[in-house]
């Protein structure tokens, strides 16, 4: 799931210290998850902001509310009618979250709660690991189910470079394992060490603007011929 | 039982919620024929052997189904009950169909909604220590 981190609440002050009234929108989704943006974070959030305010002798309203899920059109609709009555919106969502609630109420300044760091697995509670970075090219199948894009400090596609460690780790620090090192293992483990011959064509990383996903079955609806 | 807290501005709020989606609410109650058909697309359902408090109009009906015909005025324990069927039984994937047209997801946010201003939601950290601070 995607997780992400608070922002500075000084940032937070910055961007809405100009208003007096602010709706803090948490989300029920992946940052309730994360431990982030659900209901008790934004009431957090909302408790904190109040007092900077204070802090430095400006006063605002602050409001919380919580959309189910701030990525789906058919949720954000719930603030509606409550929305008119504010002059600013934070967003405890995901970048994805915030975009659509700017996008669907376009006169309303909606600023991000949160920084949206990755696509990662939980730990435990409240640690969480990064672990895909969702480059569209999935190349588990051939790594032994390690990603060589996000555990791989060069992200490298075909490794491993000349840099690893007599004991397995990285080059750039003796604390990161190896991604490569630990691919030739799990694959040598399942008996599969040929696949880390085969090369991959580099990944095409240039800039294509925003990604569409339309799912299998759905063509038709979607795309006009 | 437990006591019903009836915080005033908890209610209020309750109230509003309700009173936008009354329309809805009225509607999608009484058409709901109890065909089952959308337990067949929920995935809980299927995962959970079938269990019929995993079917959609069976979380729709007990928990905004009984908090509007109360108009919110419901114990903690009730509360505490409709919890489980909003978050634990249900993940608002939004894939559930009813061949009528129910909005199911749309009710179970509602309902959501009414039990975080009361207080009632899921917290992701409930079996753990909580976060240094």
């Amino acid at each position: 799931m995607i997780k992400a981190k608070r922002k500075p609440l000084e940032e937070l002050f910055d961007l809405t210290k100009g208003f007096q009234r602010i709706l803090c929108v948490g989300c029920g989704g992946c940052t309730s998850v994360c431990l982030a943006g659900g209901q008790r974070e934004t009431q957090m959030l909302k408790t904190d902001l109040s007092q900077l305010f204070r802090e430095n002798g400006k006063s605002a309203h602050i409001s919380v509310f919580v959309i189910e899920r701030q990525c789906s059109p058919e949720y954000i609709s719930d603030i509606e009618d409550m929305i008119k009555d504010y002059g600013c919106v934070i967003s405890a969502a995901c970048g994805a979250g915030v975009q659509l609630l700017a996008e669907r109420y376009r006169s309303k300044p909606v600023f991000p709660a949160l920084n949206t760091m990755f696509v990662g697995l939980d730990r435990s509670t409240g640690l969480y690991q990064e672990r895909c970075r969702t480059c569209g090219d999935c190349q588990l199948g051939y790594t032994g189910g390690i990603c060589p894009v996000t555990c791989c400090s060069k992200s490298l596609f075909n490794g491993p470079c000349g840099g690893t460690n007599i004991n397995g780790s990285c080059e750039v620090s003796r604390e990161t394992p190896c991604a490569w090192n630990e691919i030739y293992e799990r694959l040598k483990m399942q008996n599969r060490v040929e696949n880390i011959l085969s090369i991959h064509p580099p990944m095409d990383w240039t800039d294509k603007g925003p990604g569409t996903l339309i799912q299998s079955g759905y063509e038709s609806r979607y795309i006009k011929k | 039982m437990n006591s019903i807290n009836t915080d005033t501005a908890a209610m209020n709020r309750i109230a509003d919620i309700l009173d936008k989606k009354r329309d809805m609410i009225k509607l999608s109650l009484s058409a709901c024929v109890h065909c089952s058909i959308c337990s067949e697309s929920c995935f809980k359902f299927n995962s959970n052997k079938k269990d019929p408090t995993y079917t959609p109009a069976y979380k729709v009906i007990n928990s905004i189904g009984r908090i509007y015909k109360k108009k919110g005025k419901l114990s903690d324990s009730e509360y505490d009950k409709i919890k489980i069927l909003i978050w634990d039984k249900c993940v608002l994937c939004m894939r559930c169909y009813c061949p009528l047209g129910i909005s199911i997801p749309s009710l179970i946010a509602c309902a959501r909604s009414v039990c975080r201003e009361k207080g009632f939601y899921r917290t992701y950290d409930e079996t753990a220590d909580g976060p240094e601070i």
